[in-house]
């Protein structure tokens, strides 16, 4: 089943503008999933990530009601039909909307 | 007509001809730029009212200041000729663009956005363009539109502005009449008055040619051409357009003007909404890896000429860019650009001809350094970062806080100090970078502590005396230098007090605020501590306190004096527990004598319940005679002192806090010019970091594609 990414307001510049993209395919963790997401749209990967690989200090990733950092990090494994939020902390003043305009 | 001089242009080449007169590639000999020189014929149908009204309108049409609108610098009259002077642009019209079968649809809606900024701007200001069409449209080789000619249709009528007079490769033939009368709304056929929303149908007829490569409405005749405007449907654009395209062309070609969009905003809002969904159709793997370039179309822009004068200005929310001409003393304001990030390091290279601003953006998203070749219009905007750390240090970056350039000899040599405090170089203008390994492994590095803005290496010096000597300051690291390009380095702190710490003068581990090198005399650097005000005489190998009686010897910046080795400025502040200024008066302290007396300057400046603070980076001066001294205040304001200090004003207030200011001379010179501008021009182009150049170089104005 394809997993559908939901991107923030700050981010959309690297997506062409979209909101919500779809990977085609059903990966097996989160990093697998974020793998594919940067083959298409590489932008991101370095707004999400250092550059040793760990999620910015300030931006959250949720697979459905679940921010990750309690689940397992990038190795969380990824159920069938996922959506994947990208949420920037609210104290970073930033896509404060879109946290809740999401959906 | 050649070699003639109509005002203060020089006319230097022929570039194109008009039913109604000719156009000339001139040279303005006191603003020192090349422009466009547009004469009338004598013999052209204009009398005496139609000159002056013709005149008025180029006159308001010159206070049009956009960057998709091509400027009208001047206009007058000699021997009877009326002539306009107008910004130079080089391009292609989008009538040669077009050609016979369109454009794709993703440039028709990225021009389209931008000629509607273009006509919402001159709609906001009153004036309408009347004879929009795609000949009086160019294209510049960086994508950027030019629309020509705005209000001037009314009173000399379309001829004289045809293609060759605006662009380089339109010999088209449009000296008939249908020229204009194909892009007419159906109301001026009727006999009414045009308005904002004539315009706006022209702009669908626009869109609509350059998705197609054919026009709206078409005939044989005027009549019949006549007739199918006012009366024939619409003929479908058809599949390769997009839908959302193809309904913005129908609502602007709707006959009735109530029915169409009643203003130049609403159509490029519904062109930016389409254009998103274009791009994601577009082919992303191609494009992966290389720096990709933001356009920014919304924000007004400082139009700077040669022979300005720039203030960059970065704040916690984002970057400014002030120009002023010689005189400085009113600032016209660019930006914000990159909204909401902080910008803690700018810089302005203008070695090798390049005009290139340098800009650091911190968010949560990460750090990236970003450039623009055309002061501020567009920015570089890299997909990967081009500084990073690499895996085996562990760390990642977090902010830039300096860009200093290297020399002259290598232009595409820059620096950036970073935090976690770290040097990077590189060597191919920013293409790629390198942890500068000399310093990141040196030993006392895992000994640095944090000081309260991260653990920063915030300041770079180069030696201009010797190209393998540099300064770095960190904070809390002390002061190193190296003496072989970077790749061993020593702490240089003899004589700097570290009060935080329980040996007062230990080797290294100071937390300095900020060293300042004076160009002519190497050897001496000052240096503003986290407590306590030094300077060396001896390229920082011993520091003595300089700190006589000033009020406070804590503080954030400290400059020298672009010419004069004994002058340094510092703005004291009260304490580490109140940073702010000592009994909430705004000073600024100058040392005439190399720190063994210090002056208060005061005149200008706010003297009771100020309660400003300047950070590291914003206080700057630039290298005019006599030299200016500009500071920004983490309260957003901004003062400047045209006379070394003496006297201040307030340039501008209610920016974010201000944490980097930079001045920067854009070189006007050309080959056998004369400088004529007051006061007299610089003795050099920038001062950055500290570093000032006295090189003088013919600038070449390159662009980066």
């Amino acid at each position: 089943m394809p997993v559908i990414f939901h991107i923030p307001g700050g981010l959309r510049e690297y997506t062409g503008g979209q909101k919500q993209l779809v990977i085609e395919r059903t990966p097996s963790t989160l990093a697998d999933a974020l793998h594919a997401l940067w083959a298409i749209y590489p932008g991101l990967r370095d707004r999400i990530l250092t550059e040793q690989g760990q999620v910015r200090e300030h931006i959250n990733i949720f697979i459905g009601d679940e921010n990750v950092r309690y689940t397992g990090g990038l190795m969380t494994p990824i159920p069938s039909a996922a959506e994947i939020s990208i949420v920037p902390a609210i104290s970073g003043g930033t896509g404060v909307s879109d946290v809740t305009g999401f959906h | 007509m050649i070699g003639q001089v109509l005002g203060h242009c020089r006319v230097v080449a022929k570039i194109g001809e008009g039913g109604m007169g000719v156009v000339y590639r001139a040279y303005d000999e006191v603003l020192h730029r090349d422009v466009a020189l547009k004469v009338v014929n004598k013999d052209a149908r204009l009398d005496a009212s139609s000159s002056q009204n013709l005149l008025h309108e180029a006159r308001a049409s010159s206070s049009l200041a956009h960057p998709n609108i091509c400027t009208i610098y001047e206009v007058g009259e000699t021997d009877g000729e009326l002539y306009i002077v107008m910004e130079l642009v080089e391009g292609k019209s989008l009538r040669t663009l077009r050609g016979d079968l369109g454009l794709v649809s993703e440039s028709v809606v990225r021009y389209g956005v931008q000629i509607a900024a273009a006509l919402g701007r001159a709609h906001d200001r009153g004036i309408v363009h009347r004879d929009l069409k795609t000949a009086n449209i160019v294209v510049t080789n960086d994508g950027l539109v030019k629309v020509l000619d705005f209000g001037l249709a009314k009173h000399v009528g379309s001829e004289i502005f045809e293609g060759p007079t605006q662009s380089f490769a339109t010999p088209q033939n449009t000296s008939s009449v249908s020229g204009t009368l194909t892009y007419m709304a159906p109301e001026i056929l009727r006999g009414e008055p045009a308005d904002y929303r004539s315009d706006l149908w022209s702009l669908g007829v626009v869109l609509y040619e350059a998705a197609s490569g054919r026009l709206p409405f078409e005939g044989r005749t005027a009549f019949e051409i006549s007739s199918a405007i006012m009366l024939e449907p619409l003929k479908p654009l058809g599949s390769p357009v997009p839908l959302g395209l193809w309904a913005i062309v129908q609502r602007c070609l709707t006959k009735e003007p109530a029915q169409r969009y009643q203003r130049a905003s609403e159509v490029q809002a519904a062109l930016e909404a389409i254009q998103s969904a274009l791009i994601v159709s577009r082919d992303f793997p191609a494009e992966r890896g290389g720096p990709k370039t933001t356009i920014l179309h919304s924000l007004r822009h400082a139009q700077v000429r040669k022979g300005d004068s720039l203030l960059l200005v970065g704040t916690t929310k984002g970057a400014f860019i002030l120009r002023c001409n010689a005189q400085r003393r009113n600032w016209e304001v660019g930006g914000p650009y990159f909204h909401g990030h902080a910008v803690y390091a700018m810089a302005y290279d203008d070695r090798a001809g390049q005009h290139r601003i340098w800009a650091s953006t911190q968010s949560i998203w990460g750090t990236l350094l970003r450039s623009s070749d055309d002061f501020g219009k567009s920015w570089t905007n890299p997909q990967d970062a081009t500084i990073r750390f690499p895996a085996d240090t562990g760390v990642s970056l977090k902010n830039i806080w300096q860009i200093a350039l290297g020399s002259d000899e290598k232009p595409n040599v820059l620096y950036c100090g970073v935090e976690p405090a770290a040097l990077f170089e590189t060597r191919d203008a920013g293409e790629t970078w390198a942890l500068v390994r000399g310093l990141f492994d040196h030993p006392h590095r895992p000994r640095w502590m944090p000081g309260n803005g991260g653990l920063a290496l915030h300041t770079i010096v180069l030696d201009p005396g010797n190209k393998h000597r540099m300064y770095v300051a960190i904070s809390s690291g002390g002061v190193y230098r190296t003496e072989d390009g970077g790749a061993t380095w020593t702490s240089q702190n003899r004589g700097i007090r570290a009060e935080f710490m329980p040996n007062k003068y230990p080797e290294f581990g100071q937390c300095v605020h900020k060293i300042a090198m004076h160009p002519a005399r190497p050897e001496r650097l000052f240096l503003q501590n986290h407590w306590g005000l030094y300077r060396s005489d001896d390229h920082a190998d011993n520091w003595i306190d300089i700190a006589n009686a000033l009020p406070s010897d804590f503080g954030f910046p400290i400059v020298v004096h672009p010419r004069k080795p004994d002058y340094a400025y510092v703005i004291p502040v009260d304490s580490d527990q109140f940073r702010c200024s000592c009994d909430g008066r705004l000073r600024v302290y100058r040392t005439r004598n190399a720190g063994a007396s210090w002056e208060p300057l005061t005149c200008g400046l706010p003297q009771k319940g100020a309660y400003e603070t300047v950070l590291r980076d914003s206080l700057t001066t630039d290298s005019f005679e006599p030299a200016g001294i500009y500071f920004g205040t983490r309260s957003g304001q901004l003062f400047a002192s045209r006379d070394e200090g003496k006297t201040w004003q307030k340039i501008i207030e209610g920016l974010p806090s201000i944490v980097c200011l930079r001045t920067a001379f854009v070189s006007g010179a050309s080959p056998g010019s004369k400088p004529t501008l007051p006061p007299a021009p610089p003795a050099s182009s920038r001062t950055n970091s500290g570093v000032t150049r006295k090189s003088r170089r013919t600038k070449t104005r390159t662009r980066k594609s």
